[in-house]
């Protein structure tokens, strides 16, 4: 009989769905807890990048009323069902709120580091609710979700992936977690800098031993789901316009009047990929840049992301003895 | 309480997202993809109807063309990513209507452009131009290059060299093709206005005599235009026709078939910038539309004025009744060819030659485009293989699409050309399945508050409602059911498209273009099955409760 089946080919595969960049939209949060059962798998692993990136005050008028400014246009709210509808279309969005008088409005004008500390109050409460939300809907599953950071997380935000109790929920930030009995997920979540100065970026040199460092722990990387934030350099999976950083915000260099593509990866992703050649590469961070591409053995994907209109995409793989059987990019 | 403020949003350093198209680019590319310097409606119109006015059917094709437009300002907004149609289709009817849909009617049906186009550069680009430069320099190869273009062979291998250079172009890199479609875009703009002038500044009586000492020199014959009216009134052509009002109306669908390319930019929606604005993408779409129906109207009066009803009849004829001695040195007499034959400068008939050279041009590039971005995002949702969907990491560009696009147009550039029967019989469904694309889009338009809940309800358009109704859902309709109206001429009408023949068999080809996106549907449907993926996974809106 074993010459005509070999070893474990014909076991059930593990299937994961992977998912990044969904900076805090809530719907989007959401449907990536619901897609282990809609999509039948056996893992949610996410790439990164959980913060929004936007903050809308809502400020109080005379009478009772707000006003607010959103996608370029002035809101004003006038009644409750206004303003539950309003919150909703924000938490959609991925954008923050907080409800103030004009005063206290006007102490955050200006002010980046009182903004900044806002941000991290606000992104690490949603946060808090979103991991309480990931046991509840996971209870009782086999299921895991592995989280983790990307570049635009603040590291006070993610701190709370360690405060926040959890079981089915695991912080695989920086760090070897088992994915299946034969699998592991190896968790990088770091970029390389940009043009934005995002709260968590670092040299090549820097990303490389952080790989290194992670990597000592894995015993046969052949058998490593590599979860980098950031993907490799000119690989495809990284291509966005080249900006001016001299200017804020950075603006779209020109040559001869025309917008210039690059590669905005990472060569120490991408050496990674070549020297170890583990099971899959799962990658992020560049929104505009869905695609796959083969290192060897070993396919590496970026999913993509509409987390703005409340798209999750998202990017099934199959995997089975260390290899890829199956694949499907989706769009939930 | 202290006085109001005017809060502004609060943002932190985060990366973002940045495209390359500006919506001014999106607006020039829909107008050049509608082909403002071919204007199919003064070739056919005036003689297939009789009797009906110009002017009217490019307006009615304007209106009924209005409410789509719009509704795809809010599909645009709502999905502002590539592949366009492909992705609104599949996220409001599912995948496998969508990809049947665009990939047999569009992905399949565009390959036909990409041979016109090749037809358009040699027929009215590069033979009239090298025949009005014979004339007016009297140096006789000019004509003879000419004469090669608008021959089969000449065709052909033009038609290649257009695919080949257009390939190469698209392929190092899209910013090449913005850049360049700067140069199509005022090239083009100068020979249209060189066109519209030349026929302001004549007459019907003046420009007769030119036509005829015009085509003296190129077929050596005399009393040309008398010639060609008493052969075109003997193939039925009635030069003093009655107003007809329905035949107006019959005549938009041809004006629609430029018009309807007003939204072509949407199949590269995630390469423009701010595409998610609201008037951006109304000033892309709507505006081009306004902008090329105006153009149109422009140059029919201008017709008008320098040739005359009966100029135009005979214009028509050479193209609709196949009347020979209606054309000149064997070329239909487009506009821009008999506004060739009103000047005596070979500069002037370089500026306008070099101007529908680079229009014929940039159709190829748009199919190219379109097609190529549809292909990739099919090859993502797994419903092509995963080959297609490659981009090349030096170029950043689908090269594979790009290539497998190229060797799919060779074999019907040459029976485009070789074919006697191609274009009455075998491609006579194109302008039905490219029509039904972008109607069954605004069908989806106005399906989309309710079968695509969350996307309608985050973007900008769903602040627009009349009464307890989405706008979106009315224009969506509205577009549906004019659009509708197009498309269903395109199947009874006789002089319109399938029924040309009183035969079954370009309806047989519609539905095999059909039957064989279906197929390979099924096909990779089944190859992903066997990986344990399902492909109904690429379209499913999860829940996210």
């Amino acid at each position: 009989m074993a010459f005509w089946k070999k070893g474990k080919a014909g076991a059930e595969p593990t299937r994961l769905f992977y998912a990044c960049d969904i900076h805090g939209s809530e719907p989007t949060y959401r449907k990536f807890l619901n897609a282990a059962k809609f999509y039948e798998v056996d893992a949610l692993i996410f790439g990164g990048d959980l913060m929004g990136k936007l903050l809308i005050p809502i400020v109080r008028d005379a009478g009772g009323t707000y006003r607010a400014r959103l996608q370029g246009q002035n809101h004003h709210i006038t009644s409750d069902g206004e303003m539950k509808e309003f919150k909703r279309v924000l938490q959609t969005l991925g954008f923050y709120w907080q409800e103030m008088d004009p005063e206290e409005y006007r102490t955050y004008e200006g002010n980046q580091e009182r903004i900044d500390g806002l941000f991290d109050v606000l992104a690490k409460e949603r946060l808090g609710e979103w991991i309480v939300l990931a046991e509840e809907r996971l209870a009782g599953s086999h299921v895991r979700v592995y989280l983790c950071g990307g570049n635009d997380d603040t590291d006070e935000v993610l701190s709370a992936l360690d405060e926040v109790p959890q079981d089915r929920v695991v912080n695989a930030e920086n760090r070897v977690v088992p994915l299946d009995d034969e699998h592991v997920v190896v968790t990088v979540g770091y970029s390389t800098p940009t043009p934005w100065e995002t709260p968590r970026e670092k040299t090549e040199p820097e990303i490389a031993a952080v790989i290194a460092g992670v990597m000592a722990e894995v015993p046969d990387p052949s058998r490593a789901v590599f979860n980098f934030h950031c993907p490799p350099l000119d690989s495809s999976l990284d291509t966005c316009l080249k900006l001016d950083a001299s200017v804020w915000p950075p603006t779209p260099l020109l040559e001869n009047g025309q917008a210039i593509y690059y590669g905005a990866g990472s060569q120490a992703v991408t050496d990674a990929l070549v020297r170890y050649q583990p099971t899959a590469g799962l990658h992020g961070h560049i929104h505009e840049s869905r695609g796959m591409i083969d290192y060897g053995r070993t396919p590496a994907f970026n999913p993509g992301s509409e987390y703005g209109e409340g798209v999750l995409r998202g990017l099934i793989v199959a995997i089975r003895g260390g290899e890829v059987v199956g694949h499907q990019f989706t769009s939930g | 309480m202290a006085e109001a403020v005017a809060p502004q949003v609060f943002t932190r350093r985060a990366s973002g997202l940045v495209r390359v198209m500006s919506p001014y680019s999106a607006f020039i590319y829909n107008i050049l993809t509608m082909g403002i310097i071919f204007p199919w409606v003064f070739m056919q119109a005036p003689t297939a109807f009789q009797g009906s006015n110009l002017v009217l059917a490019i307006l009615f094709a304007f209106l009924f063309e209005l409410p789509i437009a719009m509704a795809y300002v809010w599909l645009a907004t709502a999905l502002p990513r590539s592949g366009g149609d492909y992705v609104f289709q599949s996220r409001v009817f599912g995948g496998g209507f969508g990809f049947t849909v665009v990939f047999g009617f569009f992905v399949v049906w565009i390959l036909q452009w990409v041979a016109l186009s090749g037809w358009l550069l040699a027929s009215v680009g590069i033979a009239p131009m090298f025949i009005g430069l014979g004339v007016t320099t009297g140096v006789s190869a000019f004509t003879d290059i000419g004469t090669w273009a608008a021959g089969a062979n000449g065709i052909i291998i033009i038609s290649v060299l257009n695919a080949i250079v257009a390939l190469v172009l698209l392929v190092t890199g899209f910013r090449n093709y913005v850049r360049f479609q700067y140069v199509m875009w005022y090239a083009i703009l100068l020979s249209f206005g060189i066109v519209v002038l030349l026929f302001l500044f004549t007459d019907p009586g003046s420009s007769t005599a030119s036509l005829d000492a015009f085509a003296a020199e190129v077929d050596n014959t005399s009393n040309f235009f008398a010639t060609a009216s008493t052969s075109a009134a003997a193939a039925g052509v009635d030069f003093n026709p009655p107003f007809w009002l329905i035949g107006s109306l019959l005549a938009a669908p041809i004006a629609w078939t430029s018009l309807q390319w007003a939204t072509y930019s949407s199949e590269q929606g995630g390469e423009i910038k701010n595409a998610h604005v609201f008037r951006n993408q109304a000033f892309i779409m709507v505006g081009s539309l306004a902008a090329t129906a105006g153009l149109l109207i422009l140059l029919a009066l201008a017709m008008q004025k320098g040739l005359g009803s009966d100029g135009i009849l005979v214009a028509s004829s050479g193209y609709w009744y196949g009347v020979g001695e209606a054309t000149i040195g064997g070329n239909i007499m487009f506009p821009n060819f008999m506004a060739m034959g009103l000047t005596g400068s070979w500069l002037i008939v370089l500026l306008i030659g070099l101007g529908f050279i680079l229009n014929s041009f940039q159709i190829v590039c748009n199919c190219y485009i379109g097609t190529t971005r549809i292909m990739v995002a099919q090859g993502l949702d797994g419903l092509l293989p995963d080959w297609f969907a490659r981009v090349n990491p030096r170029w950043k560009t689908p090269v594979n699409a790009h290539v497998a696009y190229f060797l799919a147009a060779l074999p019907v550039i040459w029976a485009f050309n070789k074919v006697g029967d191609w274009s009455t019989k075998w491609a006579l469904g194109v302008t039905f399945a490219n029509g039904a694309v972008m109607v069954l889009s605004a069908l989806a338009a106005a399906l989309l508050p309710y079968r695509a809940k969350k996307v309608y309800e985050a973007s900008p358009g769903a602040g627009y409602k009349v009464g307890n109704v989405p706008t979106v859902t009315i224009v969506g309709a509205l577009g549906f059911l004019l659009g509708g109206f197009m498309v269903a001429s395109f199947l009874f009408v006789k002089d319109l498209g399938l029924a040309f023949t009183n035969s079954a068999f370009p309806y047989m080809i519609v539905i095999g273009t059909a039957v064989f996106a279906l197929i390979i549907y099924f096909v990779m449907r089944s190859v992903k099955a066997s990986k344990g993926i399902k492909v109904e996974y690429a379209f499913a809106e999860i829940p996210p409760e």
